[in-house]
């Protein structure tokens, strides 16, 4: 059992909703339920079985009413669990709160949240020290739990507000930093809720020694407002101070300052990530509260400052941006600035909290600040001198060696508009990138490459407009392409982000043209056919450029397809990349010049290329340029170009080369969840029944009834007689939907077997899919091999109305065994009698005969006569063989495929109803048991059965 | 300042790569969901977080050389925090902390507390520096002591993990960070009092106060033997403590003290049961030129939890690096002229643990014949065949001077290992040594400083040593890898 659950909660892991969407999940949660309230099973297991509803608590719980009635099965098993379990009591408590938050059953009151909170705050002031130390355990979790409902909730405490400032007070134990959390959060709460509400005013004393009221879940309208707001789940502390309400209060607030400071005194024994968080909320506070100064944190100051855990700094540099020059004087603003500076290298922090104060340093909060918005900006007070110390290094590692590059960058950009000259600052970082190209001409790994490039983009955001740079970086990447071919796509995709991001610098032409050069250059007779495939991706990118000539472009292209061996390798990449080229200078200005050479080149390719598809596209290429005026020729091929950048239309291959937009259209998408599933369709039109009609000539007639038996079995020479069962499915939308699945078409059904039970399915082709219209119908027909229910699991993949084919899987089809169920299956022209006949003599032959298959039984159930009669009317009427000679006993039978049966003869006692059934399959019997028991199962009789 | 969802991921140099463990907090979501509004992204299943988690690191696809999604220039990872594109418009989970060592790594996806548009600053979310200190103290949980992935203990650490979380971050706001002794966290007896206890603290001592102090002072270096070059070192300390004193917050002072000629220390950390800590000490900055000439002594007040840890660290600018030395390299037909000379400098202790050079060759095949004498130690080649180690013993001679000479060839049938800055003549020697019982800015922990204010005397043991850490001699004969940066 326990390795059950292991595979169904992995299985639920793996996919959430998926698994929820699909059948077997419908009874998941009860059985999760039943589960947690079994005894015998371990501590161990329970807390691994709640794992599913605490971390996907909406998942399983999809309604306000499905979460309540999960919250009281779950307190009922924490009301049960022996007190030793501490563990798994605290896993409960966790669970019932994550339930109660995630359902809404919180905000929206359910009267079963109250007896929570009290069971909470029960457990949280017992203070007998009866069970141990593992009851302090339960304890902080107790608390947890209240401080996680506050926070989801705000104001849910602020009525219990001086009980907790009470406990917090009291506690000696490790429990105090929960209670310290808690405390902070409820009081930071209430004082919201008080500087929201502008009639409030001095009330907060009344709040901070208020009396201990229960809490009214219908009464405090405030309350519900602020729980709408989430604007209080929001930090207050963020930069921008504007949005902080304020408390007006009068001048003494002794109460609250206390509080406040005896918070901030113990702060130093709590471990440095809660103390973070308290600091935290306890400057949101102040923030709010104008008559306590923010000098109220000056003791904690150096201690903070000094740290090594960054959460800590981290907090003290927020209270920087919330109090700015009300707790910073401009001495302290460059200290820290240097701190930060000296912490960005300190050898004893670690990569990422030297990365995170070098961000930071790009985001200072100055106490007067020049720019505005959240741009990268130095403060005025880094300047380049104290930035350099940070410059970096061949030895960093990829991010460290970026993050400095990028620093020292903005630093001297920054220095440059001041100054308006070049500082050494900035020829470092030109000779810091001309030391990462030597190592990229000698060879590099990948994680080099793009670095280098990223460092060039980041120079070239910066220092695109310096005359001398940009050239300079323009010349040094043509040497490298020289070296290096196959750098192409970072070549490329640095030009096509540059132009994209500052295309007033013009900087990608001017690469393009300095590209161009080598390419040209370079003897065509040494190009690898890699080099070559470069080459043309690099030219017909320079062809985009419309005023750079393109002469000796088409002087290369043409030399490179009269070369016989070119066009004898048949690569259709080779191809595509030079109708690319083609395509490109089709579209460009100066076409007229190069017609007749581009036409040549394309003839060429029509005649001679070893590729027939590269072949046929060139012949397409062909006929536009020389039939098209040059408009419409610009304006097809652009059309094309721009519906690459746009993700509208399913365009063609032929047009297009291989580019992004392509890829994903040629891909097969796969969705997250299934977006349809199969319902099976209870009441099909009466022609599509399950209905076997035979045309046979060699029919018994009603005479030769003796001869019945015979003729039906030797209908089962053919081997495909009556082995199939059609089911009819509805296909339908499931309920969680993108709506781009509203519409979709062609979906292709494919049906695959969990074990060999059946015979393989065939697809099966469904035309359209529109949510609002009528689902089509699927008809599947079985062939079973074995007498037993069937799984299958389905897939489709179908188009939607963007060009984007999709693979989806649908819930898999659960085939229960009395669908299987066929009607005695003989030629229509086969009267009652006849039938009658086989049935006896079945009936006789099974009785009499001791094969090791057949079995007899009987069934007893409590039923009245009315009963029986509604039950075969509703299920077993179209199985019926009809007897006038002993109409008190009704006659039944079921063919399965391929060639069981079971045979049933109902008779009505007095006080019950006997099913005596045979079979010649024995291993039917227990499916047989388990469908009579469903057939009695909304009566409250029991069945017994008799073998 | 919470986290919406964790994951821990190992890998093999991107590949085989697979969620080992995966939490998402029920509560936080909620919140996320109320907070985003119609920006709100859900967290996607977890195979689809590791293949957006593998792009963002570069390490998806390892062989092909190009991916745009990988490497797009536009795309600068710089931060600590990624972003993870799930959707193919504008969806993004951000900000995912992120902290890789070799083949693990652990990510945390922060809850933005503040408006999402336009995107704030990572500075303003509270929830990315808990992010690092979680994420730091999970990975030192599950590599243990040893600091590299040993798959039978991560194994057994993941098992507890889900115990281990329970009570440092139940519903995805880290309390404190994971640690072996978390499961012990509530299980220590409570005293009497009103001393409220540290959370910190694992327990109490009972007996006799022994307070044990070790100063470790490093030293890294890069010489370069070009007058154009200017050669670069520095030196940090850190002092551990192991205190056993009795009390719930007993107090405990060490004081670290300079002699007349020491360098001054500076860029002070210092742990968080510090109590209090003077300007003077906080204000001394190793890039602030005119800082004031405070040379101690440095007094650190502190309640000491139970198990060791480190009280303080620092750098400091000593005039001279302990050993100089010059390397020239010389290519002959098939095989290098190699030249060492080293100094070890008069005012250290001429007293080593150990003392080594290590001679790497990059970029060629391996060694053939070696050749080399060395005026003092022995020379030991690595059974790869790629590298000379020169082990010079506890001591140099009196002169202070060692040398090396001789001829090596490059002649085996397997290329040796790559590298993509030691190409041609760029080489280095690599220093590795330990001097006991000295520092190189002089500082000392003076026994009769630890004071401990408690009924008992207590036992106090000091010690000190010099290390190095990436000490590198370079090639002279070839340019160094290393741009001046003239200030």
């Amino acid at each position: 059992m326990a390795v059950n659950w292991k595979v169904k909660i992995s299985d639920f892991f793996r996919s959430p909703s998926r698994f929820v969407s699909s059948k077997s999940a419908d009874t998941f949660l009860a059985e999760l339920l039943r589960e947690l309230r079994d005894d015998r099973v371990t501590n161990n297991t329970k807390v691994y079985l709640l794992s599913p509803l605490c971390e996907q608590a909406a998942l399983l719980c999809p309604t306000v009413s499905i979460g309540e009635e999960t919250v009281l099965e779950l307190l009922s098993v924490f009301a049960h669990c022996p007190v030793p379990w501490v563990e798994f009591r605290s896993s409960l408590l966790i669970t019932l709160t994550s339930v109660l938050i995630c359902t809404s059953c919180v905000s929206n009151k359910i009267h079963v949240c109250g007896d929570f909170l009290d069971l909470l705050l029960q457990i949280v002031q017992d203070t007998s020290n009866l069970h141990g130390d593992s009851v302090l355990l339960l304890r902080a979790i107790a608390c947890e739990c209240l401080q996680e409902l506050e926070t989801c909730c705000p104001g849910l405490l602020s009525q219990r507000l001086e009980l907790i400032g009470g406990l917090w007070t009291k506690e000696t134990s490790k429990l105090h930093q929960p209670y310290a959390r808690l405390n902070t959060l409820v009081l930071k709460n209430c004082v919201y809720q008080l500087a929201m509400d502008p009639g409030s005013g001095d009330d907060y004393l009344k709040l901070l020694v208020g009396e201990n009221t229960v809490v009214n879940w219908e009464a405090d309208q405030r309350l519900a407002q602020v729980d709408k707001d989430s604007a209080i789940l929001s930090s207050l502390i963020m930069g921008h101070m504007g949005t902080v309400p304020i408390l007006q209060t009068g001048r003494d607030c002794k109460d609250l300052r206390s509080v406040l400071s005896t918070t901030l005194e113990n702060s130093f024994l709590l471990s440095p990530l809660c103390q973070a968080a308290v600091l935290h909320r306890l400057m949101e506070v102040v923030a709010m509260v104008p008559v306590v100064r923010p000098s109220i944190f000056r003791a904690q100051l150096l201690r903070m400052l000094g740290t090594s855990e960054v959460c800590l700094l981290h907090s003290t540099l927020l209270m920087k941006c919330a109090y700015t020059d009300s707790l910073f004087s401009t001495d302290d603003e460059g200290f820290i600035l240097r701190r930060l500076v000296v912490l960005s290298q300190h050898p004893l922090l670690s990569k990422p909290e030297k990365l995170f104060f070098m961000d930071y340093m790009l985001h200072f909060p100055e106490n007067r600040p020049i720019s505005c918005g959240n741009n990268e900006s130095p403060p005025v007070l880094l300047t380049s001198q104290l930035a350099c110390t940070l410059a970096p290094t061949l030895l960093n590692d990829y991010a460290t060696m970026l993050a400095r590059f990028n620093l020292l960058l903005v630093v001297c950009q920054e220095e440059g508009e001041k100054d308006g000259e070049e500082g050494r600052g900035l020829v470092y970082l030109y000779e810091h990138l001309g030391l990462l190209l030597n190592i990229m001409i000698r060879g590099h790994s990948r994680e080099i490459a793009a670095t280098f490039f990223r460092a060039v983009f980041l120079f070239l955001v910066s220092f695109c407009h310096m005359e001398r740079y940009a050239t300079s970086i323009a010349e040094k990447l043509c040497t490298l392409y020289h070296h290096q071919t196959h750098l192409a796509p970072h070549i490329l995709n640095l030009a096509e982000q540059s132009s994209d991001l500052f295309p007033e610098c013009n900087w990608s032409a001017r690469l393009c043209r300095a590209l161009q050069g080598v390419v040209i250059e370079a003897p065509p007779a040494q190009f690898t056919l890699t080099d070559l495939g470069w080459h043309l991706k690099v030219l017909a990118r320079v062809a985009e450029e419309g005023q750079i000539p393109q002469q000796t472009t088409l002087q290369l292209l043409s030399k490179i397809i009269f070369t016989p061996s070119v066009c004898l390798t048949s690569n259709w990449r080779l191809g595509n990349s030079v109708l690319q080229l083609c395509r490109r200078l089709m579209t460009h200005p100066s076409l007229d010049s190069l017609f007749t050479s581009l036409a040549n080149v394309l003839q060429h390719l029509i005649c001679y290329y070893g590729d027939a598809d590269i072949q046929d596209r060139a012949r397409l290429y062909y006929s536009l340029l020389t039939t098209l005026s040059k408009e419409k020729l610009t304006g097809i091929i652009k059309q094309g170009l721009r519906e690459e950048g746009q993700n509208i239309k399913h365009s063609l291959s032929c047009i297009m080369a291989d580019t992004e937009r392509l890829t994903s259209v040629l891909t097969i998408q796969q969705t997250e969840k299934p977006v349809f599933r199969l319902v099976e369709l209870k009441y099909p039109e009466p022609q599509e029944r399950n209905e076997i009609i035979l045309e046979s000539d060699s029919s018994p007639s009603e005479e030769q009834d003796s001869a019945g038996l015979e003729a039906y079995r030797a209908q089962f020479k053919d081997p495909c007689f009556g082995s199939q069962i059609t089911l009819h499915y509805q296909l339908n939308h499931t309920m969680h939907n993108l709506s781009c699945f509203d519409q979709v078409f062609s979906i292709h059904l494919h049906f695959s077997l969990m074990d060999d039970t059946c015979e393989e399915l065939c697809d099966f082709n469904v035309p359209c899919l529109f949510r609002e219209r009528r689902s089509p119908v699927v008809k599947l027909v079985l062939k079973p091999r074995l007498p037993v229910p069937i799984t299958l699991s389905c897939s489709a993949i179908f188009n939607t109305l963007n060009g984007l084919s999709w693979y989806t899987s649908l819930p898999d089809m659960h085939v229960l065994f009395q669908q299987t169920f066929l009607p005695l299956v003989v030629p229509t022209t086969w009267g009652t009698a006849v039938k009658l006949g086989v049935f006896n003599d079945i009936w006789d032959e099974i009785s009499r005969e001791e094969k090791a298959d057949y079995a007899t039984t009987l069934f007893c159930g409590q039923l009245q006569a009315e009963e029986l009669g509604s039950i075969v009317e509703k299920q077993l009427l179209t199985f019926i063989i009809s007897d006038s000679a002993n109409q008190a006993e009704l006659k039944c039978v079921f063919f399965i495929p391929p060639q069981f049966h079971i045979l049933l003869k109902i008779i009505s006692e007095e006080d019950a109803v006997h099913f005596n059934v045979v079979t010649d399959n024995w291993r039917l019997l227990p499916h047989i048991s388990s469908f009579i028991g469903n057939l009695l199962m909304s009566l409250p009789e029991k069945v017994t059965s008799h073998p | 300042m919470s986290f919406r969802a964790l994951w821990i991921i190992t890998h093999d140099k991107g590949e085989n790569a697979s969620v080992r463990f995966s939490r998402r907090f029920a509560t936080v979501e909620h919140r996320a969901k109320k907070l985003g509004g119609s920006l709100y992204v859900a967290v996607p299943e977890d195979s689809t977080v590791l293949r957006l988690l593998l792009t963002e690191l570069s390490l998806s696809d390892p062989h092909k050389p190009f991916v745009l999604l990988r490497d797009d220039c536009r795309r600068c990872p710089k931060t600590p925090a990624f972003e993870l594109r799930v959707g193919p418009g504008q969806e993004t989970l951000w900000p995912v902390v992120v902290i890789t060592d070799g083949s693990l790594i652990v990510a945390c996806l922060g809850l933005v507390d503040v408006p999402l548009e336009p995107r704030p600053p990572l500075a303003n979310l509270l929830c990315v520096s808990q992010g690092i200190t979680f994420l730091l103290g999970l990975q030192n949980f599950l590599l243990g002591s040893g600091g590299k992935v040993d798959n039978e203990l991560m194994a057994s650490r993941l098992e507890t993990l889900p115990s281990v979380l329970l009570q440092v971050c139940p519903f995805g706001t880290p309390l404190d960070v994971p640690s072996v002794g978390a499961l012990a966290m509530y299980s220590v007896p409570i005293t009497a009092g009103n001393q409220k206890q540290p959370v910190w603290k694992t327990g109490f001592h009972r007996g006799r106060a022994v307070v044990n102090t070790a100063l470790t002072e490093t030293v890294r270096c890069m010489q370069y033997g070009d007058p154009t070059k200017q050669d670069t070192w520095d030196v940090y300390g850190t002092v551990m403590c192991k205190c056993e004193v009795e009390g719930v917050l007993p107090d405990v002072t060490v004081t670290l003290t300079l002699p007349p000629n020491g360098s001054p220390l500076q860029d002070i950390l210092v742990h968080h049961c510090v109590t209090s800590l003077d300007s003077s000490i906080l204000t001394a900055c190793s890039v602030d030129n005119d800082s004031s000439s405070f040379s101690g002594p440095y007094k650190f007040p502190f309640s000491p939890p139970l198990e060791p840890f480190r009280l303080c660290g620092y750098t400091s600018q000593v005039p001279v690096p302990p050993i100089l030395g010059s390397y020239q390299l010389k290519e002959e037909e098939n095989h290098l002229l190699v030249s060492v000379t080293l100094k070890l400098h008069e005012s250290v202790k001429n007293s080593f643990e150990y003392c080594e050079a290590h001679l790497p060759f990059f970029n060629r095949p391996q060694m053939g014949s070696v050749d080399i004498k060395v005026s003092s130690g022995h020379v030991d080649v690595s059974k790869e065949k790629n590298l000379v180690a020169w082990v010079l013993g506890q001591k140099f001679p009196r002169s202070r001077d060692v040398s090396m000479e001789g001829r090596i060839t490059f002649s085996g049938s397997t290329a040796g290992p790559a590298d993509p800055i030691c190409t041609d003549l760029t080489a280095y020697v690599k220093l590795y040594f330990k001097v006991p019982e000295t520092t190189l800015s002089g500082c000392y922990v003076d026994q009769h400083s630890v004071q401990v204010y408690s009924s008992a005397k207590p036992k106090i043991t000091t010690s000190r040593e010099l290390q190095s850490k990436d000490y590198f001699i370079w090639n002279s004969t070839s340019t160094a890898p290393i741009c001046q940066l003239l200030l």
